[in-house]
């Protein structure tokens, strides 16, 4: 065994705090190490062509270097590795940045904790074994997970790339939340009329098949090999036959149904059809208002149905479609207004959330693009915006910026002039974020040309007074309290994960972060990708983001599957699980225990029952290793003697 | 219950399996030994006593063969946890129960006696013992030299049976007291206890009779203690590694140890080894609610993967 270490200095980012001149003196020390040298900046081309040299020189058959987390490395030099013709699991990192250097600022102790990793990676490195890959087939389908911007750019980037796409939204149409705009800032161009024709675009494309008002039940599988569950919901409604005619809507007797489009600001029929331009534009019953399910007996929209589509006995039903990759564009959710009890939030009519807002300005809307007051349908003359609602507050849950709220405020205080010209807006701001393109000129527009008083400071309460509300609170700017009377009060809620994205995230074996937004690979150089391969994320499910944003990472994602699948064989990863026969007594702990159901019971020649590991669906996690009683099951490359050599080596050493 | 029925039912189940396991007269009074029964003929060298201690149950999952076996409430147990772990086929079973007011602790028995020769041993139906010695007779209570599990034992009735012979019994313990020593011992500070085990864990021989009697350890020849791959341990005999053999088994055990006992009756040395498995089996009932073998249907908590645990909270978001 010859051991190979090379300590990198990352420039000054190691060797400030390192001293590596004394690691490699110490570290020569080692039984088995033959060469321990220094570098400047090992991953750069002279760094990793005196590592091939140093193979050839010294002999060297296990490698070990000391420099950054292997997250951002280990594939260069295993790469480097394997060039010189070692086998690439012939290779440790021992992590002497971010875990010594970036860490602590005491030189002697950082040297030491240095020389204790190495030594460590050195001990591993001697038990490591040669591992080989094996090629599989891919399946070059693409599942995308929801069918807003974000979602929609990438079903259709993928499909105008020639792959099939299967594209899961859970309401009844695409168009995710931009649909509910009204305008987009900083063009005040129409939502709905640049969504449209992408919405239609989605619905006409032959590559893509839309299961609209449906869920994601289950994944199983791989990248390359996804067998997906999908649950289409019962609508109650053929939509095989359904026209889209809107008579049922129109005849339905049940008018007092809450409707998700609008955000609850006005009622809705039982049987709808969310907005007029809903792909697919299909009528849906919703079971909690229709008289026919609460009361037994009513029929209205089956009798009135000129093609007979009403099925009031329609169930669930799961479809099972097989994909290569998966793209998640599941959104975000809004702070609910009752989480906001200062503020009147769910109390008061006239405070309403900013989408509610967005709904009463649109001509679609419940109030046909007139604002009305929900309290009195009365014009507002003096309308209160209040941002940060929610956001940016500790004691909500949300330390983070909502992202576009600013914006949007703005951009909804110059439409309130718009419409009602004799109006005057305020606006609560914290700070005002505005670092877009046109951004900023947007929200001085706001100020200057339409007049809208900006007030720099938090709202403390929000209380009627008569027919207006007050809304006190705080010019941070004057050093004073101020109170404005308001007859329209909008909150910009803070943007939150979806509900449901824990569950989703672990049904995708991806991560999520303490607010359930989903964790991308690398926050500056992996924006779109998971440590998952083969699933991608996009848009507001990753973190708050505007719609330029969101449409750039679905065309990103879209661009990182179509890159995944210009290959027809992947290469599986060796470091998986693996049962030792003679030892495994099969007791199958480690088949229920598996979370990817990678493990399968198998009988020997001799009518033996022993654990067997599906190499490809098995994802390295470990978990059948710490379950299995007798050791027989052990992930390549982290086996328990592998780890037990590094234990050894810092306790020992 | 009386023998004739037990004889009688043995005969029945014996047409029906190839092999029924029970008790017989070991080398001594005070000692039964399992009795393999593959003829009628053999029935009449069935015994009943307190004196039958052994869990039987431990020859089931290597038996590839059907099987009657006779059980006590404890034993029953095994049975229903090895159900929940898929180790036997509950069809090649028949179980016949045996409802059981506690049986006795050899180890207690001749400290009892003052560790004279026990030449005879009769029980009465009134929980006395009648033992004759080299040394004279004595008259004992049963509640005397029971083995600690009879004190709080729960299910004097197999929860678990084909057959039963006698009327069931319910317990007249306290649910609470069953792990009362536990919650006593753990008022010690970490390194008091830790002090008790190595103490403790210093006289062990690693003679291996703990695992080898214990019907949950079923690595057999592939326990961890002995090989090197993986090497967790060396076969040094020094307390470090004899403790370390005894977390390990404690270990392999959490949620799934039936407390039947049989680790701490077989130890020579006379280590209290039960302990350290009752109290991983308290903090799974807290954790979990989760009690080894009572209900087939239940799933052991280290036997799934569940996202989300009652008691764990790491799922929730915000």
């Amino acid at each position: 065994m010859r051991v190979g270490v090379f300590i990198c200095h990352c420039g000054n980012n190691i060797a400030g705090t390192v001293d590596v001149k004394a690691v490699a003196d110490e570290i020569r020390k080692i039984p088995g190490v033959a060469h321990a040298t220094t570098y400047m900046y090992t991953c750069s081309e002279p760094g990793q062509d005196e590592i091939k040299q140093a193979i050839k020189q010294y002999n060297l058959n296990r490698i070990v270097v000391a420099a950054c987390s292997p997250r951002m490395h280990e594939l260069t030099f295993r790469r480097t590795i394997e060039k010189a013709g070692l086998n690439k699991y012939y290779f440790e990192m021992a992590n002497i940045r971010e875990h010594i250097s970036w860490v602590g600022e005491n030189k002697e102790a950082n040297t030491k904790k240095a020389i204790d990793v190495i030594t460590m990676a050195v001990a591993k490195v001697m038990q490591d074994k040669p591992l080989f890959s094996s090629s599989f087939k891919i399946n070059k389908r693409v599942l995308v997970i929801g069918g807003g911007v974000a979602g929609m750019q990438a079903a259709l980037d993928c499909g105008d790339g020639g792959l099939e796409v299967v594209l899961v939204e859970k309401s009844p149409s695409v168009g995710g939340m931009m649909s509910r705009l009204d305008k987009t800032f900083p063009t005040i161009d129409c939502s709905i009329c640049i969504l449209g024709p992408k919405m239609v675009d989605v619905a006409q494309h032959d590559k893509i098949k839309l299961y609209a008002y449906s869920e994601i039940e289950d994944i199983k599988g791989y990248v390359g090999n996804y067998q997906i569950k999908i649950r289409k919901k019962a609508t109650y409604v053929d939509w095989t036959k359904c026209t889209g005619c809107g008579a049922c809507m129109e005849k339905c007797p049940s008018r007092n149904a809450y409707d998700y489009f609008n955000f609850g600001v006005a009622p809705t029929k039982a049987i709808n059809i969310p907005f007029p331009q809903a792909i697919p534009k299909k009528a849906k019953i919703d079971p909690n208002y229709c008289r026919q399910f609460t009361k037994g007996k009513c029929g209205v929209c089956a009798k009135i149905c000129p093609t007979k589509a009403i099925n009031y006995e329609m169930q669930d039903e799961i479809v099972t479609e097989e994909v290569g990759a998966i793209i998640v564009a599941s959104g975000y959710s809004l702070l609910d207004l009752e989480r906001l009890p200062e503020y009147g939030g769910g109390r008061y009519p006239d405070v309403i959330s900013g989408i509610q807002y967005e709904r009463l300005l649109n001509a679609s809307g419940p109030t046909a693009g007139h604002i009305l007051r929900p309290s009195d349908n009365t014009e507002p003359k003096t309308v209160v915006f209040v941002a940060c609602a929610g956001s940016r507050d500790k004691s909500i849950g949300v330390p983070y910026c909502s992202n576009f709220c600013c914006m949007y405020i703005a951009k909804q205080a110059i439409l309130t002039k718009d419409h009602i010209p004799d109006s005057q807006s305020y606006v609560f701001y914290m700070d005002i974020r505005s670092p877009g393109k046109g951004y900023d000129e947007f929200t001085r527009r706001a100020q200057e040309d339409y007049g809208v008083k900006y007030i720099r400071g938090r709202v403390s309460r929000i209380y009627p007074k008569g027919k207006k509300m007050v809304v006190r609170g705080a010019d941070t700017l004057l050093g004073t309290q101020v109170e404005v009377e308001a007859d329209l009060v909008v909150l910009g809620t803070a943007v939150l994960s979806n509900p449901d994205a824990a569950r989703l995230a672990e049904k995708l074996h991806i991560s999520y972060d303490t607010f359930g937004f989903y964790v991308e690979s690398h926050p500056k150089l992996r924006p779109v990708e998971t440590n998952t391969s083969g699933v991608f994320l996009a848009g507001a499910c990753q973190g708050p983001k505007d719609i330029p944003a969101s449409v750039g990472q679905g065309s990103a994602a879209a661009s990182k599957v179509l890159a995944l699948f210009s290959k027809d064989m992947l290469e599986s990863d060796p470091a998986v699980a693996k049962v030792n026969i003679n030892k495994c007594v099969g007791c199958l702990k480690c088949v229920r225990t598996c979370p990817f159901q990678a493990i399968k019971e198998n009988q020997l020649r001799d009518g033996r029952i022993v654990a067997d590991v599906i190499e490809t669906v098995c994802a390295g996690c470990g978990v059948c290793t710490s379950t299995c009683p007798c050791g027989a099951i052990q992930l390549q490359h982290f086996t328990d003697n592998q780890i037990l050599a590094e234990v050894n080596a810092l306790c020992q050493g | 219950m009386s023998m004739e029925m037990l004889r009688d039912v043995v005969k029945n189940v014996l047409s029906e399996v190839d092999v029924v396991i029970g008790y017989t007269e070991g080398f001594d009074k005070v000692h039964a030994t399992p009795l393999f029964i593959n003829t009628p003929e053999q029935v009449d060298r069935l015994i009943w006593s307190p004196i039958c201690v052994h869990n039987l149950t431990t020859y089931l999952p290597s038996l590839k063969k059907k099987v009657g076996i006779i059980v006590k409430g404890c034993d029953s147990r095994t049975i229903v946890q090895y159900m929940q772990e898929g180790l036997i086929n509950r069809e090649n079973i028949k179980i016949i129960g045996i409802p059981c007011s506690g049986v006795i602790s050899v180890k207690k028995l001749t400290k009892a006696v003052d560790y004279a020769n026990i030449e005879d041993i009769s029980f009465e139906k009134d929980g006395k013992i009648n033992v004759t010695t080299d040394k004279g007779q004595k008259t004992l209570a049963l509640t005397d030299v029971q083995p600690d599990k009879c004190r709080t034992c729960q299910y004097p009735t197999p929860v678990i049976y084909d057959h039963l012979i006698g009327d069931p019994i319910s317990s007249d313990k306290p649910k609470e007291s069953v792990y009362e020593d536990i919650v006593e011992f753990d008022k010690m500070t970490l390194e008091e206890k830790l002090n008790y085990w190595l103490k403790e864990f210093d006289r062990c021989i690693r003679c291996y009779a703990c695992r080898n009697a214990c019907p949950m350890c079923i690595c057999q020849d592939s326990c961890i203690a002995e090989t090197r791959e993986p090497h967790w341990i060396s076969q040094r005999l020094t307390t470090q590694e004899k403790l370390m053999f005894h977390m390990i088994h404690a270990v392999h055990l959490a949620g799934r140890c039936v407390e039947c006992g049989e680790c701490e009756r077989v130890c020579p040395m006379g280590i209290p080894v039960n302990k350290l498995k009752r109290k991983i089996n308290m903090d799974m009932k807290d954790l979990f609610d989760y009690e080894p073998g009572v209900n087939p249907d239940d799933k052991p908590p280290m036997y799934t993967f569940n996202v989300d645990e009652l008691k764990i909270k790491e799922h929730k978001i915000g």
